[in-house]
């Protein structure tokens, strides 16, 4: 039998304790690093601002009384995928930029660390919108994204065309003063000409008749009978 | 945004008669978000399909193709005749229903009737001498779609020309050509404004 007598237990005891000490004190650290880095990241500010279509789509599914029909949720979910499309493209137009600048050490660590959270949030709600989808009808998980791609194409259009065409009315008020501003100017120089030399009406004649022709230019160039059935033919050509 | 497992609950109803969702706080972001969201409720509901889901982009629903084209021809019709306003008209009806597909349909084929309907109403305008509608439409016409419209851009610059906009006419035909750099139409009317700025 091994002689357990002649063991210095006390002696012993010295590296076992210097072992646990040290064991044990890389452990708190590294606890205590972690947790510190962890509440550092979570204090950032958040990339983007509160995503308003999914806690309207969650606050609807959770309301209890009256329950919330299908065909809104539905509604709800669909804008709320619009909204991560537009959160996607921005996340992915950042990405090589920031890279960059990184690289460069142009921008700090935390806006990096912002963006890494932001891009894992991301995918983290695509994945969950496609789930609820799933679950709402069969495969529409695999369109709903198309579909929402287009309705913000299309909301896109639509308010830039009716931007556009709101500004009628003014460029049609602004050409009619224009107007109207050309003609009395014409007519006041036509009286003048009328004025100055009343009998040397021939000259005159000749001299208001190019006048008159330039400012016609002016305004109704291109409006000639001739004119118009050119681009008549143009139009029944092309279209 | 919040972690997956967390959100906010908003202050929210829904009116159960109507459906519709309402807010009682004056945040006007998310007024205007409840806004969309019914109007997208009424929709989804009028497309009526049966999962109540929006179908996929393609294939698309052809009524509504069917009765723009129609629209569009009447007002080619109109044109030739020579009753300018009445193509108008009909352009515009043609282009309110362009505009007014369900939001899912393809925003390509939107840009490509709306393009070309804004691009015969200035035309149609341009004929009856209302330069300031047609230099508009024309605008609009190229916004929704840049490459291969040249006679959009050659509209505008025809339209701002004949106001007398000479700088403006210019800067834009000079764009236009850097979309539609071989369109004989355009060179020749950069080379009329180049003329009259001359003079």
């Amino acid at each position: 039998m091994w002689p357990f007598d002649a063991i210095d237990w006390l002696m012993l005891l010295v590296p076992i304790a210097y072992l646990f000490i040290l064991v044990g004190s890389l452990y708190t650290f590294s606890s205590i690093y972690r947790k510190r880095t962890a509440a550092k990241a979570a204090s950032l500010e958040p990339w983007f601002p509160p995503h308003i279509q999914r806690n309207i789509y969650l606050s609807l599914l959770h309301q209890e009384d009256p329950k919330c029909p299908d065909s809104i949720l539905k509604a709800a979910l669909l804008r709320r995928a619009t909204e991560d499309i537009t959160r996607i493209m921005a996340i992915r137009n950042a990405k090589q930029a920031l890279q960059v600048l990184l690289q460069r050490g142009s921008v700090g660590d935390d806006l990096w660390q912002r963006f890494q959270r932001a891009e894992k949030e991301i995918e983290d709600e695509l994945r969950d919108v496609v789930t609820e989808a799933n679950a709402f009808a069969p495969n529409w998980g695999q369109t709903i994204f198309q579909s929402a791609s287009e309705m913000l194409q299309n909301d896109q259009i639509r308010e830039r065309v009716t931007d556009i065409l709101g500004t009628a009315q003014a460029e049609k008020a602004w050409w009619d003063q224009r107007k109207s501003q050309i003609q009395t100017e014409f007519m006041k120089e036509l009286d003048e000409e009328k004025m100055k030399s009343p009998t040397a009406s021939s000259v005159a004649g000749s001299v208001t008749g190019s006048v008159a022709g330039s400012e016609d230019a002016v305004l109704v160039e291109g409006g000639g009978p001739a004119e118009k059935t050119g681009k008549g033919k143009k139009k029944k050509s092309k279209n | 945004m919040e972690s997956l497992d967390t959100f906010t609950l908003l202050p929210i109803s829904m009116d159960p008669t109507t459906k519709a969702i309402t807010s009682d706080t004056p945040n006007s972001a998310l007024n205007n978000e409840l806004a969309h969201l019914n109007a997208l409720h009424k929709n989804l509901l009028a497309a009526g399909t049966p999962t109540g889901t929006p179908p996929p982009p393609v294939p698309v629903n052809p009524t509504r193709s069917a009765q723009i084209s129609k629209l569009r021809e009447s007002g080619n019709n109109e044109f030739r005749k020579g009753n300018h306003g009445q193509a108008v008209k009909l352009y515009s009806l043609a282009i309110d229903m362009a505009l007014g597909r369900p939001s899912w349909e393809p925003s390509g084929l939107v840009r490509e009737e709306v393009s070309g309907l804004l691009s015969n109403r200035a035309q149609a305008n341009m004929a009856q001498q209302n330069w300031a509608e047609g230099a508009v439409d024309a605008e609009a016409s190229v916004e929704v779609k840049k490459a291969g419209n040249a006679k959009g851009w050659w509209r505008r610059g025809k339209c701002l020309l004949e106001m007398g906009r000479l700088d403006e006419a210019d800067e834009w035909v000079k764009q236009g050509l850097e979309f539609e750099a071989t369109e004989q139409d355009l060179v020749q009317l950069k080379q009329e404004i180049e003329k009259r700025k001359g003079i």
